[in-house]
């Protein structure tokens, strides 16, 4: 307080002295607190022990604010004496000025905040000293210091944070693509990229929704369920989607969140969701090319079965028929084959001969093969007429395959004793029979290809005599139609007649291992575009 | 589908134990930093966040965090977290929060490493 005689003034000094140095390191420990309150409480207790009398408010305005806060309370009719000390004018810079309740100190801060101390003397008659407003100058600028050292640490700590999260960002995307592309994980894909983008986005809500076409298939909502509304405001969402097996996966983020409440996303939080949704995407490709090699798998496991069970099917080893000499082969263009051929010994000593072709390869063509050999060895174990068991035949085969399936076939029953041959030719390949004067005998087709038509066709069988040292040959028609790598086929080229009267072989096997040769030799490096089936019977002489 | 936030408290030993459900965001963090300040004004220095039913939290549910633990270092408290979905540790730890928190496997854990605290 004010005082006149020069050891008052010493004293003075001394006591002015003392406060300053108080008020120095008192706020060496004031400038570390953590936060604003806490820099404006210390602030107040450290001036309140300078000032003891004096009462004391501290306001202050927040940068882009136009409100006032009162952040500490000490009865200074604080916010009476910043209207008369402002007057209605805008503060610049630092300012004290004496108010008719006590003095008003204002200070600008270093981010365009305005700090205001206000002092009250404790009683009416009593005035501020000069000593008084010295202190009052000398806090305001250890306040502003200290203010701006908190605002650094606050920015520096932000910037920390702002790090840590970009790092987050980067490691949660490298771990959310691991987790998605584990393949065999229960979760839809889809929801735990919304979790991580809402949380890597700092979104408030978030939606993914699968449609095909207009119509929606699947919602899932985060954290819960909530109503979508059209209109948000600018950048108040984002958004990504691609489509994959005729769906589309449409991601969408609402209200990114703030500690003072919804800002607008960034380009970076775009980038995020596109790069997590690619996750997604490329995720749901790798897991169906990984069913499909799967099932790829199985089908091959399949054909296996298929083929092993084909080959039980193909004779191993024709039987011995007394008096002939008899070999066939099989060689399917894929691991199971369309072609079939037998020779199976009947109940009376005779000996059915069977040739035929599906038309169409693999799997359905195997299929009716497996038909064929069940319905014809129930059949041949009766006594049907050969006409009949062809009507039969045609009307299974008719019922068990589609409409684009048929069988051409030729089925013989042969007494080897009497080399009598009752034969029947359904819509197959001509069969060949070399008698004994040197002369080709050829026997077309006699009926319609077993199963092409619903209908009681009139299969006419036709009677022969093999003689002795006569031949027969019958053959599919991956033989004839075998094609070389200028696409000729070899009937053509070859005619399969002449190879049958210019190889009469001394042996069977003889015969279909040159037929074989042949046609390798034909077709050279082509692939081999059909089965290949023959059969062939010599009498013996 | 996760459920709305919803937290539980109580006081065990002297420690206050905050459990959560749902996503730790801002509602939730700001949710978490008013009970614990209600607890801290009555002088509780010792907490514990049972995170189990949160799954997700974002940097704004962890900035709330960030100044729980602020707050119990300047005060010589401790803030211990528990249950942890291992994607929850992973961001909590890249986010520095274990530099001045603790985590324990589950509640009792914590708060024995508590009780030892003075």
């Amino acid at each position: 307080m004010a005082g006149t005689s020069k050891p008052a003034r010493t004293s003075g000094t001394n006591k002015l002295s003392s406060q300053i140095d108080s008020l120095l390191k008192g706020f060496r420990k004031t400038s570390t607190a953590s936060n604003l309150p806490d820099l404006v409480k210390s602030s107040s207790r450290l001036l309140g022990t300078l000032l003891k009398k004096s009462k004391i408010d501290i306001l202050f305005r927040p940068q882009d604010s136009t409100d006032w806060q009162l952040l500490a309370d000490g009865h200074a009719n604080g916010l009476e004496q910043l209207r008369d000390f402002l007057g209605g004018k805008k503060l610049s810079a630092y300012t004290l000025k004496k108010t008719p309740m006590g003095i008003c100190s204002a200070s600008l801060l270093a981010d365009n905040s305005v700090v205001v101390l206000a002092l009250k003397p404790p009683t009416a008659q009593t005035k501020h000293s000069d000593s008084d407003e010295v202190l009052l100058r000398l806090f305001m600028s250890l306040f502003e210091g200290a203010y701006r050292e908190w605002l650094h640490r606050r920015n520096e700590k932000s910037l920390v944070f702002s790090l840590n999260h970009r790092v987050l960002q980067l490691n949660s995307l490298i771990d959310t693509g691991i987790e998605i592309s584990k393949l065999d994980q229960g979760a839809p894909l889809q929801r735990l990229a919304l979790e991580r983008a809402a949380s890597l986005t700092n979104a408030s809500k978030g939606i993914v929704r699968i449609s095909e076409g207009e119509r929606v298939v699947e919602e899932s909502f985060f954290p819960d369920r909530f109503a979508t509304q059209r209109g948000h405001g600018e950048r108040q969402t984002i958004s990504t989607s691609f489509t994959f097996a005729n769906r589309t996966f449409a991601f969408e983020l609402f209200e990114k969140e703030s500690r003072h409440g919804v800002i607008p996303f960034e380009d970076t939080d775009q980038m995020l969701l596109d790069a997590l949704a690619r996750q997604v995407h490329a995720s749901l490709e790798n897991r169906f090319l990984l069913e499909k090699e799967l099932e790829n798998q199985r089908f091959e496991q399949d054909m296996t079965v298929a083929a092993s069970i084909q080959k039980k099917i193909i004779p191993v080893k024709l039987p011995d028929i007394d008096g002939y000499d008899v070999a066939g082969i099989n060689i399917p263009s894929r691991s199971v084959g369309g072609d079939y051929y037998d020779c199976i010994p009947l109940a009376d000593g005779s000996f059915a001969l069977v040739i035929a072709d599906v038309a169409g390869k693999g799997v359905p063509a195997a299929l009716l093969v497996s038909s064929l050999h069940a319905y014809l060895s129930a059949y041949l174990e009766g006594t049907l007429p050969l006409s009949q068991l062809a009507q039969r035949l045609n009307k299974v085969i008719w019922r068990a395959s589609t409409d684009d399936k048929f069988i051409t076939a030729f089925i013989g029953i042969l007494k080897p004793e009497t080399g009598e041959f009752e034969m029947l030719n359904a819509g197959h390949n001509p069969t060949y029979l070399l008698r004994g004067n040197g002369t080709v005998e050829e026997f077309g087709a006699a009926g319609l290809p077993l199963g092409m038509l619903d209908i009681d066709f009139p299969y006419q069988s036709e009677r022969i005599t093999i003689g002795k040292g006569e031949r027969l040959f019958l053959y599919t028609d991956g033989i004839t139609e075998a094609v070389n790598e200028r696409e000729e086929f070899y009937d053509n080229e070859k005619p399969l007649r002449d190879f049958f009267l210019q190889h009469q072989t001394p042996r069977s096997d003889a015969f279909i291992i040159e037929l074989i040769s042949d046609i390798k030799k034909f077709t050279a490096s082509a692939p081999q575009s059909d089965d290949i089936t023959a059969l062939y019977v010599r009498r013996l002489p | 589908m996760d459920q709305p936030f919803a937290l539980t408290s109580d006081l065990r030993n002297n420690c206050l134990v905050i459990a959560t459900s749902g996503y730790v965001n801002n509602v939730g963090g700001e949710a978490i930093a008013k009970e614990f300040a209600r607890h801290f004004e009555k002088g509780t220095k010792k907490v514990v966040i049972n995170l189990a039913k949160s799954k997700v939290v974002n940097s704004i549910g962890m900035s709330f965090l960030i100044e729980i633990i602020e707050q119990l270092e300047e005060s010589g408290g401790k803030l211990v977290f528990t249950d942890l979905d291992p994607a929850v540790e992973k961001m909590l730890a890249i986010m520095g929060l274990f530099k001045f928190a603790g985590k324990e496997l589950n509640v009792e854990d914590a708060l024995k490493s508590l009780s030892s605290r003075k």
